[in-house]
């Protein structure tokens, strides 16, 4: 039987914005994942939540510009506890074109910036779910 | 005991106002006959009965509309008493009695980014090109009220606004900017960091020999922003918070005497998600809430609400908006005079900076945010705002580039300087449709005013989680209506395109300015006096556990070299962490 999908939210570091991160806990719950908010959060304290719940995707929003910096950050700390692989990592907010690629070669799954649907999020998190995870 | 509501206090006192209303009962009856002859013999059934619809538009009031409006719809307006002639009460048609003839409104776009060096020269292009006010935001460890050298700031340090540690990135800030000339608005979203960094501009001015009487501008000063639109690792309780705010008014009303103490904001609630109507419910109820805190402290009524002034979101319901700030600039008019017993007409007047708003955004082509903010300036100008800030086309991609930021300010000027509609005081004024929607929302407003108050008042309100339940039902189903494309946006939901838009110039933030910030912050640590630094933040922290104001005590803090991070530390330990509730 397919396990449930377990995803843990945070807005990153002290983004000062929180609809977006709520809207799409509200979008993965809905659609039968068990959805973790742990608020604002800095890599570290990200990757202490994941361990700890055991969580199978880190999902993190950042609108205030700090997704290169902090981002890039939180996926080395991941790489160096040697559970990156274990984990999907998608990035959500306000996210320049030219940021895309970058947080993609820095590790990230998926990038979901402004205007992403309920369709595309859950569909998208499931889809690399499946495929890397199970 | 149960005290009367705002809502039956004004019912009350304005019930024997004596009516003239416009229409006589005989033009209203042959009207009426006319009226609903056409309508049985003329309007086609299907528009009968789909005679109101209810516009389903972001963040809107929602209110349904009928097809066409008529003196039917307004039988009782009264001209005298419900409208006014500009800068007459109940300044439903404006503050002022030649409004842009006599002063345009304000063009004040915001900026902030990377270190006070590099927004200091942003500052200095947009004066340049005829910007006529100034608007700061701070970055997200200065919003937070962390040092640059925090590690929870690492890799914040000046994204989406101004980093500033100490008074002496103040200076650098306003360096050459002539602060007893322009008026600023200091955009410190909060309560608590409205009493850190606005004495730090303080100490600025007295170093430039500028006394403070001399300044003008506002700060924010805003519990809405702190414990409840804000996302944030630490938060002091509401009510610390609260006290603060009217901490704030109390010092800056004595001491910086044409400063804007307090600019009640509904703008970020409501990009946040809320209604047009509760955005201006909740900034209502917080000034009502603030005014009596302060009537509890000793002073005036008159004195007080001279400086009081509002900051409002517009979107893109046109007439909605129009109508909604006339509304409010009524509604405050009659809770000054007949709740507060004001006497001078200053102090009922609801003055107040307007923003397009930024929901509103999108990422999918984004030239048709050009489109969408002017047409939202456009209905700021009608309803009569005192300074407007038009968002930037990019803004859903990173902060507004130079040309971006030129551009909103170009929109501003060419509604100034080509269009003639600043000629005329309150253009749609007596339209029937406008008047008759003004009417609505202003009850509605009072409504949700008295609801609140039912609460036990707005502060009850943050701490029972009462106002974050009513924010998030409403985006997570605003959210839905976007989805299933109820609310129409535009190149996003409907009218969809394959053509693919070129790439747009995206902000990039000047690399170095986190280093910078942490330079200048090893040199003030090691310069400083510590002796007088210590003591400051032991006096501010013995002034926050009494009852006594606790601004005086942060100027000497900003005097003495004290950075933001340690004067919250500070708050944190006097009062203590709260938890705010979250709901997905």
């Amino acid at each position: 039987m397919r396990k449930n999908i377990k995803v843990l939210l945070s807005t990153l570091g002290l983004d000062v914005h929180s609809r977006g991160v709520f809207t799409v806990a509200k979008y993965l719950r809905d659609s039968g994942m068990e959805v973790i908010y742990i608020g604002n959060s800095m890599p570290d304290e990200i990757i202490r939540a994941a361990i700890q719940e055991d969580a199978d995707i880190i999902g993190v929003s950042s609108l205030g510009g700090a997704h290169l910096t902090l981002g890039g950050d939180l996926i080395n700390q991941f790489k160096k506890e040697g559970i990156k692989d274990e984990k999907v990592f998608v990035i959500g907010g306000a996210i320049p074109d030219d940021d895309v690629g970058e947080l993609k070669e820095l590790g990230f799954d998926e990038i979901f910036t402004s205007g992403a649907t309920k369709e595309e999020i859950v569909s998208t998190i499931t889809n690399i779910f499946e495929r890397k995870l199970v | 005991m149960n005290k009367a509501t705002t809502k039956e206090i004004i019912n009350k006192k304005t019930e024997k106002n004596s009516i003239n209303p416009l229409f006589s009962k005989e033009a209203l009856n042959a009207i009426r006959k006319q009226f609903n002859n056409w309508k049985s013999s003329s309007v086609r059934e299907y528009d009968r009965d789909n005679w109101t619809v209810t516009p389903q538009t972001t963040l809107g009031s929602e209110i349904p509309r009928k097809m066409i409006y008529s003196p039917l719809d307004i039988s009782e307006l009264d001209y005298t008493s419900d409208l006014g002639n500009s800068g007459q009460a109940p300044f439903t048609r404006g503050i002022h009695p030649n409004m842009y003839r006599g002063k345009k409104f304000t063009i004040r776009q915001i900026n902030g980014f990377g270190g006070p060096e590099d927004t200091n020269e942003r500052l200095k292009f947009m004066i340049k090109n005829g910007a006529t006010g100034l608007s700061v935001i701070f970055d997200i460890p200065t919003v937070q009220m962390y040092d640059s050298d925090d590690p929870i700031s690492k890799g914040q340090v000046g994204t989406s606004g101004v980093a500033i540690d100490s008074s002496s990135d103040m200076d650098i800030l306003f360096r050459d900017i002539p602060l007893e000339d322009i008026t600023i608005s200091i955009v410190t979203h909060y309560p608590s960091n409205t009493a850190i960094l606005f004495p730090m501009f303080l100490v600025a001015a007295e170093r430039r020999g500028i006394p403070w009487d001399k300044l003008g501008g506002s700060v924010q000063n805003d519990i809405t922003l702190e414990e409840v639109v804000r996302s944030g690792s630490e938060y002091i309780p509401p009510r610390d918070c609260f006290r603060i705010q009217c901490d704030n008014v109390e010092f800056i009303r004595k001491n910086v005497p044409n400063w804007n103490f307090i600019t009640l904001n509904g703008y970020n609630l409501r990009d946040f998600g809320t209604s047009s109507i509760t955005e201006m419910a909740v900034a209502i109820s917080n000034g009502i809430q603030t005014i009596e805190t302060l009537l509890a402290r000793g002073y005036e009524a008159d004195w007080i609400a001279k400086r009081l002034a509002f900051f409002w979101s517009i979107s893109n319901d046109f007439f909605d908006e129009v109508a909604r700030i006339r509304a409010a600039r009524r509604l405050w008019y009659k809770i000054m005079k007949y709740k507060f017993n004001a006497k001078d007409s200053r102090s009922m007047w609801m003055r107040c900076h307007v923003q397009t708003s930024g929901l509103t955004l999108t990422r999918q082509e984004p030239l048709n945010n050009i489109v969408r903010a002017a047409l939202q300036a456009l209905s700021a100008t009608f309803s009569g705002a005192q300074s407007l800030h038009v968002d930037s086309y990019d803004e859903a991609y990173a902060v507004p580039t130079e040309e971006s930021a030129l551009l909103s300010l170009r929109t501003q000027q060419i509604i100034q300087s080509e269009t003639a509609v600043t000629e005329v005081v309150d253009p749609l004024g007596g339209s029937y449709y406008i008047e008759a929607l003004t009417n609505d929302i202003e009850k509605r407003i009072l409504d949700e005013v008295s609801e609140i108050e039912k609460l036990g008042g707005y502060v009850k309100a943050i701490e029972s989680g009462w106002i974050h339940r009513k924010v998030a039902n409403y985006f997570h189903s605003e959210q839905a209506k976007m989805g299933k494309g109820d609310i129409k946006i535009v190149g996003y939901n409907c009218y969809k395109s394959s053509y693919k838009t070129p790439p747009i110039d995206v902000f990039k933030y000047p690399k170095g300015a986190e280093e910078r910030q942490k330079k200048k912050l090893a040199k003030l640590k090691d310069s400083r006096n510590s002796r007088k630094v210590e003591d400051a933040l032991k006096s501010l922290e013995e002034a926050c556990r009494s009852s006594t104001n606790i601004i005086p005590y942060s100027v000497e803090c900003a005097r003495a070299g004290c950075t933001e991070g340690e004067i919250f530390k500070v708050f944190k330990k006097a009062y203590g962490l709260w938890k705010p509730p979250v709901f997905f």
